[in-house]
């Protein structure tokens, strides 16, 4: 099996880039340790929170600052990561698109689709890159269960069901419980999936969604898409954000030749730390991979800014049409009908 | 000791209740009747009984009651020369494929004075019983949303031809699921969307294969199901029945019919997961013989089956118009 993967080697830039990181909580963590491992210097840490900015900036040596719009603009920098509220992604983008600094955004590219045009247009107009963190793309079981559709280990695809969520992040005061800012797991978690889905077998053509959205006595979503597509196969996709504990994707997909499962509980690493008094114990799954799926994105950004005709595997219209899928969904929820694309 | 004949073993979970019926103490297969007399004939002799050739002269047999496995849409015509002959039925699932069937069907056996059960033998299954307790006292609050599947490999022969079968994949896996869902949260479904199409079987038949449908219980509890024959040939069970509950207070979730062992043979070459646990059709035959007895109602009633078939009906009307309908 090791012998089918694909074996990339990195376009390792000419210079290193200097990058702005704006947001430093999780996401932003993540992907500043993947643009390190790609040779890149973080340049500026920027978070509301002087705090998170400081810690962060620590550990790279950078330049910590509070106004991610100022960070954006930076004559220090080549380009920026946005893994700040989804809301604020596209003032960050027509900052760092007027000062010709290239983005790396994560998922969702903004709120709304009107959002999604005004990003596109203000990177275009500021001949920058837009990147969007559509992660589940290059994630190693994704690119496997592709690799088996297209080798024709399914016959014809007919019906596609992912499966994706946990428990509820960041807590009751998080932003992620401000259903208005994040669009709840619907627009946040199973819009992986929905880009998935459409990247693998094509364009939507309906969405039908019923989505929780719930804040009282707790926060808890839970979302349920029934997806047409225009080629006529069904997908279905469940995000959910209702769980206690933990964190699992499942993904299914029949054809007329055969089936595909994939569940990451069934990993190859698992552990219980023995609970001695003092804290809960955990289990964490594990399925170690040599190269993160986040880092890969990276390469595929750092590529294409080095590289004009280099093709990246996420482009600015799929983040678009991804969050396009998301806003019907949520639009569907709402309304009780059905929602064309 | 209840007399129990079987009207047509059409249906292959005939043979699953006849072997019930012989393995009951208090319950005897006191014959077979089947319009196809060769597959009539065969299965007497497998399972030691009569077979009889005329419907009319079966009826008038020494028998308390029948369950009848006929394709479905014969199941109303059954039901009626059954209950004019004053047996106790148990009719396959679904009661049958229309609204207006079930409730004639329902309407004869109450004018008859006899008992009408429908065949969901998923309320005998030990796990789903235990996750009815579960929810019931409280564990998980409030329940917010369900998940559900009901998968199956294609069956073919009358199942695909809606002539005889009156619906395909979308109709005949939703009825399961949408009796346990009404009997674990004692709630009725009041709005359903549905996808539905042949998507896996094209070359082979014209029937729907799965339907992914969006339902809503009373109170707003949103649940999702998905019906299918949808498992490969090569799959290592038959299907599944899946359940995720979504409450307040946590997360229940059933696999009804995860209880295997793998095996894996040489001979072969296919893993397959043998069952172990309570094969839930005893519980339902055995009920049935208890109403037969003592000539009371089924615990599954016509009116369960009549529920569960209005689901089914809305769903194909919301796929047809791609508008949510009300049930």
């Amino acid at each position: 099996m090791f012998a089918n993967r694909e074996q990339k080697v990195a376009a390792r830039p000419q210079e290193a880039l200097n990058v702005a990181i704006i947001g430093c909580s999780g996401m932003g963590r993540i992907h500043a340790e993947m643009a390190a491992n790609c040779g890149l210097n973080i340049a500026i840490c920027a978070d509301k929170s002087k705090k998170a900015a400081s810690e962060l900036a620590a550990k790279y040596g950078a330049k910590a600052m509070t106004d991610g719009l100022k960070a954006a603009a930076h004559k220090d920098i080549d380009c920026i990561l946005i893994a700040t509220p989804t809301p604020t992604h596209l003032m960050f983008v027509e900052a760092a698109s007027k000062a010709g600094k290239h983005i790396f955004c994560e998922k969702p590219l903004a709120r709304t689709t009107a959002d999604c045009k005004k990003a596109i247009a203000a990177a275009k107009k500021g001949k920058v890159k837009l990147f969007v963190g559509h992660v589940v793309r290059y994630f190693h079981e994704f690119e496997g269960m592709k690799a088996q559709i297209e080798a024709g280990k399914v016959g014809e695809p007919g019906y596609v069901k992912i499966y994706r969520g946990g428990m509820f992040p960041g807590g009751p005061k998080g932003w992620f419980a401000n259903y208005d800012m994040s669009g709840g797991v619907t627009f946040d978690c199973a819009i992986h999936d929905m880009d998935w889905v459409r990247y693998v077998f094509g364009e939507p053509e309906r969405i039908f969604c019923q989505a929780l959205l719930k804040n009282e006595p707790i926060p808890i979503d839970y979302s349920q898409s029934n997806i047409r597509l225009k080629n006529g196969m069904i997908a279905t996709i469940i995000g959910t954000w209702a769980h206690p504990s933990g964190f699992q994707v499942k993904a299914e997909i029949c054809g007329d030749g055969g089936m595909i499962q994939y569940d990451s509980k069934e990993a190859p690493i698992s552990t219980m730390v023995r609970d001695t008094g003092d804290g809960p114990s955990m289990m964490v799954p594990a399925s170690p991979v040599a190269e993160s799926p986040y880092q890969r994105e990276w390469e595929d950004f750092i590529s294409w800014v080095h590289d004009d005709k280099h093709q990246p595997r996420v482009t600015p219209e799929d983040g678009m049409i991804a969050v396009k899928m998301a806003e019907a969904a949520l639009k569907s929820s709402a309304t009780g009908k059905p929602v064309k694309l | 000791m209840a007399k129990i004949g079987i009207l047509s073993f059409a249906h292959m979970h005939a043979q699953s209740y006849a072997a019930c019926l012989n393995a009951l103490p208090n319950a005897e297969l006191a014959g077979i009747w089947d319009d196809n007399p060769k597959r009539g004939k065969a299965m007497a002799k497998d399972f030691g009984t009569k077979f009889t050739a005329k419907l009319d002269k079966f009826l008038a047999g020494d028998m308390n009651g029948v369950i009848v496995c006929a394709e479905n849409v014969k199941h109303r015509e059954l039901v009626e020369a059954a209950a004019k002959a004053g047996k106790w039925i148990l009719c396959e699932k679904p009661l049958a494929p229309t609204v207006k069937e079930s409730k004639e069907m329902i309407a004869i056996c109450k004018k008859a004075g006899v008992g009408l059960g429908t065949a969901f033998p998923c309320r005998f299954a030990p796990t789903l019983m235990d996750a009815r307790a579960q929810i019931q006292s409280g564990a998980f609050g409030e329940i917010l949303a369900i998940a559900c599947t009901n998968h199956g490999q294609c069956p073919f022969d009358w199942f695909v031809d809606e002539k005889l079968s009156g619906g395909g994949a979308t109709m005949d896996h939703t009825v399961h699921v949408a009796d346990a869902l009404r009997w674990i949260m004692e709630k009725e479904f009041t709005k359903v969307y549905c996808e539905k199409g042949n998507l896996l079987h094209k070359k082979t038949m014209k029937t729907d294969d799965l339907g992914m449908l969006n339902l809503e219980m009373e109170g707003g509890i949103q649940v999702s199901h998905i019906a299918s024959w949808s498992r490969a040939k090569s799959y290592p069970t038959w299907g599944d029945v899946t359940m995720e509950f979504i409450g307040t207070g946590g997360v229940l979730n059933v696999d009804a019919f995860n209880q295997k062992v793998n095996v894996y043979n040489d001979e072969t070459m296919r893993t397959e997961w043998a069952p172990y646990g309570d094969n839930p059709d005893l519980g339902l035959v055995s009920d049935f013989v208890n109403a037969c007895d003592e000539r009371i109602a089924p615990s599954v009633t016509g009116e369960d089956g009549l529920r569960a078939t209005e689901v089914t009906v809305a769903a194909h009307k919301s796929a047809d118009s791609k508008r949510m309908v009300k049930i």
